[in-house]
């Protein structure tokens, strides 16, 4: 029978099948960090029982840990005994940590790629809904809860519904690939399908314009799948995925074998069927910006703020929903995008802040200076795009316009740690969660490609990319 | 179950409204259900009595895989959460820790439903009864591997 890559790597990685989609499923690698695992220790501790394969469980500390000089101990209190509980946790259990200074931290979905630790194939779960980040290598990659986790640390199994699977076509060609970024695709497939548009599926991304993607590009994308609803997206393998991982310090040694088996299997069936298709052609679109407090609330930077009823379209709670949403962000209908003031730019998170995102963003930065009125920061994903980047000198060039150049971590996308907005505050984001109060309470999160917030910080304000000379 | 409604008229209420990140460092229960629905709903914690349900649109719980969102509603005395749709991380951490039923209805039940209505769940009919309309509802009943992880009382009592 003809099968989906969804359902190859699903079939291959059933361990009981109950019938009528109950599945517990076999997971290759759990990836473990300090906020979704303490209670899951806990429980662990409270029945007696051990972490089943601490050779696949990898942890760091990412999600809460300061973005400032890491000689320094950690100020906030409760920060500082969840940093200490998963390093107590990991060497009670016998887990690998890659803690506050190993040069292998950094934001869990950024360092799994990183370090061949995410393979092609594999199933790969975590406490993280970003996840899906994963997918990207042609894996099944799942967000999970805390209780999953707990089952996963102790069994290395997980229940689960079977998905329905969801082909998402990008065809067609960007006319310049440096300014129509791969956040700019994903930001349009999440707005003509809407925030629940997946749920109960996994994406598989395929066509033309997938395939021309880079390995980090196709990670942005898979990222946010998770913001359209589905709980898995993924890429099938090709040379790219095993070019990248090649050398790379967890990959098994018998990699030529593997890339082989890969080839021949990790695809979906000329003739299978999807049970959902969806098409975006990218010859047209132009640079993104969230207007609201969805992902799906997005507008072409050439746009304006919408007025909710055209944005609803005749859909009273959609219409609701705007007239909030532009309240909390503190927009009039009809403002030009171009003319959104803004006071913090944020480049970084699992979305964007890998080292290809700094590359692009350091080329509209170079030799100028942050506007003014801007407060700036630039986070990289892990020590090792951190020391990459710095070995290139954008480093340099980031902090003589201005910028802040920070420790890795999930810093300001989900505002845990200490690099928060003000209430009323205004940012250009990179990140991937423009919801009410994520980076703050009351902070104003649009979100953007890197090169686009980097021309924010720069001009105090949106500015179409294209206008630049960027290749 | 019996309680009374607590009314969001609104889709996407995501997890981090549900509990704000600042608080996800928080690790004691009841610690976490005073900041509840903080990010929308500032009273939430005043006006929650035990055995209420929530009432809201689609997609409710997207987001962040932060279990400690249902978590604060089940401490706060919230039984269930009836909704159009439910994003898929956050329904099934409702029922993996037996923290509290997610219940998807119809949109014309959704609308139905007012606030502070007195309703009765009855799981094994499928049904909610608007005890102060006297109106009977459908609810959608659950997948087979929610129904049977509700049934054991969560997944770590569930067995195949």
């Amino acid at each position: 029978m003809s099968k989906t890559l969804i359902e190859k790597i699903w079939d291959s990685h059933t361990v009981v099948d109950e019938g009528n989609g109950r599945s517990l499923l076999y997971v290759d690698r759990h990836l473990v960090h300090e906020v979704t695992s303490p209670q899951a220790f806990d429980g662990l501790r409270a029945n007696k029982r051990k972490v089943r394969r601490t050779d696949l469980t990898f942890a760091t500390m990412d999600h809460n840990v300061p973005t400032s000089n890491r000689s320094l101990p950690i100020v906030d209190q409760t920060s500082a005994m969840q940093v200490k509980a998963l390093e107590k946790n990991c060497k009670e259990f016998g887990i690998e940590l890659f803690d506050m200074n190993s040069p292998n931290q950094g934001i869990v979905h950024v360092i799994g790629p990183e370090l061949g630790i995410t393979l092609p194939g594999t199933t790969i779960v975590c406490g993280d809904s970003h996840t899906s980040t994963h997918g990207a290598f042609g894996a099944l990659a799942f967000g999970i809860g805390t209780s999953d986790v707990e089952h996963v640390l102790a069994t290395q199994c997980i229940w689960m519904e079977k998905p329905k699977t969801f082909e998402i076509r990008v065809e067609g060609k960007r006319k310049n690939p440096h300014t129509i970024t791969a956040k700019d695709i994903i930001l349009s497939i999440i707005r003509r399908i809407g925030t629940a548009g997946g749920t109960g599926t996994a994406f598989e991304y395929r066509g033309e314009a997938i395939s021309d993607l880079s390995m980090e590009q196709r990670m942005t994308i898979c990222n946010m799948s998770i913001e359209g609803g589905a709980r898995a997206g993924l890429i099938a393998p090709d040379k790219k995925t095993f070019d990248y991982l090649r050398g790379r310090r967890y990959v098994p040694e018998n990699y030529d074998k593997l890339v082989e088996y890969w080839e021949e299997n990790l695809k979906t069936d000329s003739n299978a069927r999807f049970d959902k298709s969806f098409t975006l052609h990218v010859d047209d679109i132009a640079p993104q910006v969230s207007w609201g407090t969805n992902p799906a609330m997005t507008v072409d930077v050439t746009g304006k703020v919408p007025f909710p009823d055209e944005y609803a379209k005749g859909n009273i709670e959609e219409e609701k929903a705007a007239t909030k949403a532009l309240q909390y962000m503190g927009l009039k209908p009809g403002t030009l995008v171009t003319e959104i003031e803004l006071d913090r730019v944020f480049i970084g998170s699992c979305t964007n802040s890998r080292l290809e995102d700094l590359t692009e963003a350091a080329k509209v930065v170079k030799g100028k200076k942050v506007s003014s009125k801007i407060r700036a920061m630039i986070v990289p994903g892990s020590q090792h795009v951190k020391k990459q980047a710095e070995e290139l000198s954008l480093d340099k060039i980031f902090k003589d316009a201005g910028f802040e150049w920070r420790e890795s971590g999930c810093s300001m996308c989900l505002g845990m740690n200490p690099d928060i907005l003000a209430a009323g505050e205004r940012c250009a984001s990179t990140s991937n969660r423009n919801f009410e109060g994520r980076q703050g309470a009351g902070g104003r999160t649009h979100l953007v490609s890197p090169v686009m917030a980097a021309a924010a910080a720069i001009e105090g304000h949106f500015v179409d990319v294209r206008e630049l000379d960027l290749n | 179950m019996k309680g009374s409604v607590i009314k969001y008229e609104r889709d996407n209420i995501d997890t981090d409204v549900i509990l704000p990140g600042p608080y996800l460092k928080i690790h004691d229960y009841n610690e976490l259900a005073k900041h509840a629905m903080e990010g929308i709903d500032k009273d939430f914690h005043k006006k929650v009595k035990p055995g209420d349900f929530i009432v809201a649109g689609r997609n409710f719980g997207c987001g962040s895989s932060r279990e400690h969102a249902p978590i604060a509603l089940s401490y706060s005395g919230i039984k269930a959460v009836i909704a159009i749709s439910f994003a898929r991380i956050f329904y099934r951490n409702a029922v993996d820790g037996a923290f509290l039923l997610p219940i998807e209805v119809e949109e014309d039940t959704y609308r139905d439903i007012s606030e502070g209505d007195q309703l009765e769940i009855d799981t094994s009919k499928n049904e909610i009864r608007n005890l102060t309309k006297n109106k009977t509802y459908k609810m959608k009943p659950f997948p087979e591997l929610i129904g049977k992880i509700i049934a054991a009382g969560g997944l770590f009592n569930y067995k195949a």
